[in-house]
């Protein structure tokens, strides 16, 4: 018998079953798992996600801009990166995701370059799946043309918001996944602010690994 | 109104003055307190040392000392718990239903004695008694764990007390265990005095007179640490003490 | 007795009392605030240990379930009965892929197995990135709490760790020294063959493993090494992302204070032909590791465990010990349940008594495990396996003689009332008593009065 056949079987003899899990007991656990039963929400203004995501992004210190359209984004980002980080009159280097590499970059002297962020990168640009209003949380997932690296690897990240793709809460954005991707990809990653450490004398410190720095632009 | 009252061992043992505080308090109620002569204690120091036999032998003598009582009073949070909690939830749960019944009705009679005052006779009646009793200083309270946490005693004595014209001042992690814990007080002696001192130090801090609680242990072992640092002057007094005038 | 000498110790250790006391206001205001934020929070806790204990009913089923899923996205599913066997199986997938180098985000499993021992003696080297744990690397010390491990070190002892391992200027701001392990741990991030993670919780629904951090290095560790590499419980299996969601609105509250981490981390198996990041390979390792022993126990309701770390902030024994006293990984009440059963109520020591039964951990469990319970049901197999000091043993005989006879008993108490109020003297307090010296080396007893309740009362109704 295998270590997997032994433990098994410890579990079944322990909890005073017989033999080998029947196919019953495995159609029980997966109409458990089909029904994906949610658990009880606290009230915290569903009826209002953005509102109530914008507050959160505040406690989380993440930064939020608002513009009206996505051609506005590069004016947006061209004035955070003045006003934040100083990056005024000069070509700034930008690592961003596919999707926004049509934008007019050039004329805020934002040199994009379309691929994922390398170490070396200081500023990285991504969209989201959607947002989450309940945490204030981003929602990216990686792939091909999302990939991961540019939401981690930069000193600051730089997310692209529709409004349209906000919603309450984590379950409402697990569905979403389900509804529009059947599966879950392979990295889904919960961004909630910039990293942050309290290791040492339970300090908090934001920059760890992560960003130092989350901005978020809210698109209409 | 017949009522049983559980004196508790160590109020027998080490403090009498207590259990006789306790009687005059259920007495001027209008009580009528009948004292089983055969008591001794409700087990827990056998039950939480992982003697379960002896704990469930004692719980049987305790529920046939007060089946025939309409209600118990225990000056104790401790006690009460294990009573209330521990019989009925652990010791008697795989009983056979007849004597877990039982063991249910003790429990929803037997009452921790601030909560019986508050919640069963509603407090209007000792109003007047209260009034001639008051502490001359002031005091602050402790919070026994298995009183606050596993019968939720917290505002029935404090409100007592206030009706009795005390002036509390609260200490900081008033809720904090004092590092009693029955038999954890001297297997881990070292471990149980730190707990002690921490609570010594809240309690100077709001400089009150007395500290005040509902467990004879945790006031032991406060008091013991506060005499063992020097300090002679914090008086140390069950809430029984206090509310009957017989804090001494 | 393992604990109390330790115990001992550690109460006369400035710099970790300091510690404690800092760690204490964070970890228990910082909770408290936060869970003052939700307003259905009873309704959570108890939907999610419904939920744990519907998984534990049935482990067997959603471990397959499991098993499947991450299967079928590419993931290897590896079981290991025992530590040993966990260490064979990761050592094998290094040797067999030519892994030289490891980065490894924090994982209590490996904690408990000695992962990085048996790599290391592999010929792998292995790096920790979780702060904490990569100081405690540097000091080749243990961690003292299962989520903020370096929790007992000072930023001095920090300071000088660093400039005798990057042997950089003495640093005395936290912010910079985090930056410069940022810096020297970022380089490895990107060179490492083989990425370690543990996990927090799998899911049955989408063969899921996921890691909860606020750093971000669970992230880098999970994506840029060609090998992924989890380790984790076979208790830590729920059912869908549904049920994440609701254990989410628990964890980071009972744990530090905040209604999210920075990061959750999902990994589902292995990249896609299209992908320019993630790992070609993704094993998963299941442990059992003396789990199974909880399984349909007398004790199985610390399976629900999501390693919080709350029961120990709140503890009054953790709080005044730190976590090194419980001599294993994990630490405070939970440890003091776990220890026991996985490494053998035999060596358990003074573990199951190391709490006054104060209940604040009860309390404080997001999962509503009954800590005090499952500590004194190991007490009860103490004492029934006769594992307790004989003088406790012969102690609990005598009182049980006594306190069973009534007439016997009172007359006991008569005597000792009056030998210890004589002992208590004029100022009414026992200074030292053979036999309770725990309690007298450190506090006085005060004396009894000097009658017993029972004689006084029997005197009265008399009169």
């Amino acid at each position: 018998m295998s270590a997997r056949d032994h433990i098994l079987a410890r579990i079944r003899a322990n909890a005073g079953k017989q033999g080998l899990t029947t196919a019953a007991e495995l159609a029980a656990a997966r109409h458990v798992i089909n029904a994906r039963e949610r658990g009880p929400l606290p009230t915290f203004g569903q009826h209002d996600p953005l509102c109530h995501f914008i507050e959160e992004c505040a406690r989380l210190k993440t930064t939020l801009a608002e513009v009206d359209s996505l051609t506005e984004v590069p004016r947006e980002v061209a004035r955070y990166l003045s006003v934040v980080l100083g990056l005024t009159n000069q070509q700034v280097r930008i690592a961003g995701w596919p999707e926004f590499a049509p934008l007019d970059w050039s004329s805020v002297q934002i040199d994009y370059a379309n691929r994922p962020a390398a170490a070396s990168d200081l500023i990285g640009i991504t969209g989201c799946f959607c947002a989450i209003g309940e945490t204030g949380t981003l929602l990216l997932l990686g792939a091909h043309n999302t990939p991961k690296v540019t939401a981690l690897l930069p000193e600051t990240h730089i997310c692209i918001v529709k409004k349209s793709r906000m919603v309450a809460t984590m379950e409402d954005a697990f569905q979403l996944c389900r509804d529009e991707l059947g599966e879950l990809p392979r990295a889904t990653f919960f961004v909630s602010g910039p990293s942050r450490t309290a290791d040492i004398e339970q300090t908090i410190v934001i920059g760890a690994h992560g960003p130092y720095r989350v901005h978020v632009v809210l698109v209409s | 109104m017949k009522v049983g009252l559980f004196v508790t061992c160590l109020v027998d043992l080490v403090r009498p003055n207590i259990g006789f505080a306790t009687l005059k308090l259920l007495e001027d109620a209008g009580c009528e307190v009948i004292v089983p002569a055969t008591q001794t204690c409700c087990g827990q120091p056998g039950y939480n040392s992982g003697a379960r036999e002896i704990s469930q032998r004692l719980a049987r003598k305790v529920l046939a000392e007060f089946k025939d009582c309409d209600y118990v009073v225990a000056p104790s949070g401790s006690c009460s718990g294990q009573v209330k909690i521990h019989y009925v939830q652990d010791l008697f749960r795989n009983a056979a239903e007849s004597e877990r019944i039982e063991f249910e009705k003790l429990s929803a009679k037997w009452f921790e004695l601030s909560d019986f005052l508050v919640n069963v006779l509603k407090l209007t009646v000792l109003s007047s008694e209260f009034a001639a009793a008051s502490f001359p200083g002031s005091i602050t309270y402790h919070d026994s764990c298995a009183g606050l946490r596993e019968i939720n005693i917290k505002h029935q004595p404090r409100k007592l007390l206030a009706r009795s014209g005390c002036n509390l001042i609260e200490m900081n992690d008033a809720e904090k265990c004092c590092g009693f814990g029955g038999t954890f007080s001297i297997k881990l002696g070292e471990i149980s005095t730190r707990m002690a001192d921490n609570k010594c130090v809240n309690i100077a801090v709001t400089g009150a007179d007395a500290v005040i609680g509902g467990d004879l242990g945790c006031l032991m072992n406060i008091e013991g640490r506060l005499r063992r640092t020097g300090d002679a002057k914090t008086q140390v007094y069950h809430f029984a003490e206090v509310l009957a005038g017989m804090a001494k | 007795m393992f604990f109390k000498q330790t115990a001992s110790v550690k109460l006369n250790d400035a710099v970790l009392q300091k510690a404690l006391k800092n760690a204490k206001g964070k970890f228990v205001d910082g909770r408290a605030a936060s869970v003052a934020t939700i307003d259905n929070w009873e309704a959570i806790r108890t939907h999610a240990a419904a939920l744990r204990d519907r998984v534990i009913d049935s482990l067997d089923a959603y471990l397959i379930e499991f098993e499947q899923k991450a299967v079928s996205r590419g993931a290897v599913v590896h079981w290991a009965e025992t530590a040993d066997e966990a260490n064979a199986i990761i050592v094998k997938i290094a040797r067999d892929n030519s892994v030289k180098t490891v980065t490894k985000s924090k994982s209590m499993v490996s904690e408990e197995v000695a992962l990085n021992d048996a790599l290391e003696a592999a010929g792998v080297t292995v790096l920790e990135t979780d702060l904490g744990e990569y100081i405690l690397q540097l000091a080749k010390e243990p961690p003292s709490h299962i989520v903020a491990p370096a929790v007992h070190k000072s930023k001095e002892q920090v300071a000088q760790l660093f400039v005798d391992h990057h042997h950089t200027p003495r640093l005395t701001d936290i912010a910079a020294m985090t930056r410069e392990a940022r810096e020297v741990l970022r380089s490895h991030f990107l060179a490492a063959d083989m990425g370690i993670s543990g996990a927090n919780f799998v899911i049955a629904e989408t063969g899921t493993t996921l890691t909860v951090t606020n750093e971000g290095n669970a992230d880098m560790v999970t994506t840029i090494p060609r090998i992924h590499c989890v380790i984790t419980g076979i208790e830590k299996v729920i059912p869908t992302l549904d049920d994440f969601a609701t254990l989410m609105r628990l964890l980071p509250r009972s744990a530090i204070g905040q209604s999210i981490t920075n990061y959750l981390t999902l990994t589902t198996g292995i990249k896609a032909a299209d992908e320019q990041e993630g790992p070609e390979q993704m094993h998963i390792v299941l442990v059992d590791a003396g789990r199974t022993k909880l399984v349909g126990s007398e004790m199985s309701e610390m399976l629900r465990c999501i390693r919080c770390g709350a029961c120990m902030n709140h503890c009054p024994v953790y709080q005044n010990v730190g976590g090194h006293a419980y001599g294993w990984v994990y630490p405070g009440p939970m440890g003091s349940v776990l220890t026991p059963v996985y490494k053998g109520i035999e060596d358990a020591g003074d573990l199951p008594n190391a709490s006054t039964f104060c209940g604040e951990c009860q309390v404080v469990c997001p999962v509503k495990i009954p800590l005090p319970d499952l500590m004194r049901k190991l007490r009860e197999q103490q004492f029934d396996m006769k594992l307790r000091p004989a003088s406790e043993r012969w102690a609990i005989k005598v009182w049980g003689f006594f306190v069973s006879r009534p007439a016997l008993y009172a007359l006991a108490a008569r005597i000792g009332a009056r030998f210890a109020a004589w002992i208590g003297g004029r100022d009414r307090l026992i200074h030292t008593l053979p036999g309770i010296d725990g309690w007298t080396s450190g506090r006085d007893m005060p004396a009894p009065e000097g009658k017993t309740f029972r004689e006084l009362y029997a005197a009265r109704q008399i009169k």
